[in-house]
């Protein structure tokens, strides 16, 4: 019955997962393109002479600079972050959906436990959003492969791993909040629409906070708090406590969407 | 035996609406029920808590006697429903449709049944092929009956089941509801404004008005209980009416008596024996003029 479910999600969100894939992997092959110009034509250098040192630190610190930094910038670029986010936080929102739509008169009206209903779109978002940063780290493994000048230094395939689960936690965690917002939604617009902007005002905390200290600890409600991709490029540290951290605030959201589910008139 | 459906007390209420309130209604196993009302008295909100989509404020509902809210998936399981506004997943073939809502009962659907009424509702292979978007409002209204028919539920809860139908697919759905009725097995709560398809199809109903049952009876006792418009015709001049007949005499106009009788019309009939009458009009049974009446009764009817 849950498979049933979930199959029926995954077709139902198949335009949208088809187009966020193309759009993001586009991005990681974009990347190592340019990235490969740039190590050609020796610009490295003029880059990080440009980039004010706080947006340096938003955008991996001196990683940018550099070849390897360039073809990772795809996993913690902005827009690469919330188009992500977003797309999980969509996807995440299909109960207010069903509610709006009366399609759930139908599925619940069956016997079908409430919580399956949950659950299925915990699954679906969560496997979609990996399955996309699957492909995109296939992408840029893929484009790296073939497009990197002879010589360059590149990446430990395990850092750009570990960043990339560490995306996926990040945006784990946002879906889980739109599900907890939407087991309680009669709009599907109105939920994913005002988590999205929750998320951006989240992002904008955290990227605020790395300039002004007096922010730094409001940003630790902020899932892009735990995100931290330069220690784990440079090899510094691993990000398993953020991932933690994250993994736990998603479980706890997503208990917090079954009790509202469960109580809740539909 | 316990009931097929039995409600005790139940109550909701939305923030400062009353949707319902203490409404106690029971209905028999193998029977059809029909449930009326006028819109907005309580009848969609008493079939979302059966199907525990809604939840109660107070009472209970109970089917074949499982409470709708503590074994919410049990009663589901025993219930095929059909909503008055089709949901429908507009990309998915008719086919695919079916499929998957019968992926969601618990035992697996009877494919010869399922044949039959995809044919009794005149429902073709194209058909099934093209998207549900693409389909006219009644067709898409057959795939709603055929989904709520096709798991032989022994309880169907169907809310405004021949709303977009052709005549004949109304004979259709009869005569299935007849063909179900006379199995013994299924018991169907029909929800319809369309007073003729109820008192056609309907052993009891249930009038819900304000929120709380006003009226719970059977199509043969309501029957019995209206009065029959008669109208006598004579010659000439009608007589003085016979001491049987007096009472019920509402008007006696030039050639013709108007008569408002109750109770067995063959003993109207024989009051009329040796009575110079040309001519009997007797006006048929109308379920209407009954059910008029107790929504009249309170002419604030409906809320919530």
């Amino acid at each position: 019955m849950l498979w049933t479910l979930v199959r029926r999600s995954v077709a139902r969100h198949r335009a949208l997962v088809l187009g966020l894939a193309a759009l993001l992997c586009g991005f990681q092959v974009l990347l190592v393109i340019v990235g490969t110009n740039y190590q050609r034509e020796g610009l490295f250098g003029q880059v990080a002479a440009l980039v004010p040192a706080f947006v340096q630190e938003a955008l991996g610190g001196l990683m940018i600079a550099s070849f390897a930094g360039t073809v990772a910038l795809g996993f913690f670029h902005p827009v690469v972050m919330l188009a992500l986010s977003c797309g999980g936080i969509y996807v995440a929102s299909e109960p207010a959906g069903e509610v709006e739509h009366g399609l759930v008169d139908l599925i619940a009206a069956r016997p079908v436990p409430r919580h399956l209903l949950m659950t299925r779109s915990l699954l679906v978002y969560a496997g979609i959003t990996a399955a996309i940063v699957t492909l995109m780290f296939a992408a840029n493994q893929t484009a790296v492969r073939l497009l990197a000048p002879a010589g360059v230094a590149l990446l430990a395939r395990s850092r750009l791993l570990w960043v990339a689960a560490n995306l996926l936690a990040v945006v784990w965690c946002l879906g889980a909040a739109a599900l907890a917002i939407a087991a309680g939604a009669r709009r599907r617009a109105a939920a994913a629409g005002s988590m999205a902007l929750v998320a951006v005002c989240l992002y904008l905390l955290h990227f605020a906070a790395a300039a002004w200290a007096r922010l730094r600890p409001a940003a630790r409600i902020s899932p892009f708090h735990y995100y931290e991709s330069s220690p784990t490029l440079l090899g510094l540290s691993l990000p398993v406590r953020n991932i933690v951290v994250l993994l736990i605030a998603t479980a706890v959201l997503f208990v917090i969407a079954q009790v509202l589910y469960a109580r809740r008139d539909l | 035996m316990s009931d097929a459906i039995r409600t005790e007390s139940l109550t909701k209420y939305y923030g400062p609406v009353v949707a319902i309130e203490s409404l106690n209604l029971t209905v028999n196993r193998g029977e059809v029920y029909g449930f009326l009302g006028p819109n907005g008295a309580g009848k969609t909100t008493t079939i979302r808590i059966l199907l525990d989509l809604v939840h109660a404020t107070k009472g209970r509902a109970l089917v074949d006697g499982l409470d709708c809210r503590r074994d919410s998936v049990n009663v589901r399981a025993r219930i095929g429903y059909l909503p008055a506004e089709m949901p429908l997943y507009r990309e998915m073939s008719g086919a695919g449709y079916l499929d998957y809502l019968a992926a969601l009962q618990r035992e697996p659907i009877d494919q010869a049944w399922r044949q039959r009424l995809l044919s009794r509702f005149d429902v073709s292979d194209v058909d099934l092929r093209r998207r549900l978007d693409d389909l006219s409002h009644g067709m898409k209204r057959k795939f709603g009956i055929i989904q709520a028919l096709m798991g032989r539920a022994p309880l169907l809860i169907l809310d405004e089941p021949t709303s977009g139908l052709d005549p004949l697919m109304i004979e259709a759905f009869a005569e299935t509801v007849q063909e179900l009725k006379n199995e013994g097995r299924t018991t169907i709560f029909l929800s319809s404004h369309v007073l003729s398809e109820v008192e056609r199809l309907c052993d009891r109903v249930g009038i819900i008005r304000r929120g709380a049952l006003a009226r719970q009876t059977s199509i043969a006792d309501i029957r019995r209980e209206t009065p029959r418009r008669v109208r006598v015709f004579f010659d000439g001049t009608p007589p003085p009416p016979p001491q049987q007949l007096a009472a019920a005499l509402r008007k006696s106009d030039g050639r013709r008596w108007d008569l408002e009788w109750q109770g067995p019309l063959g003993d109207a009939l024989e009051a009329l024996r040796g009575l110079d009458v040309a001519d009997i009009e007797i006006e048929p049974f109308k379920l209407d003029d009954y059910v008029l009446q107790v929504y009249a009764d309170h002419p604030a009817a409906g809320r919530g």
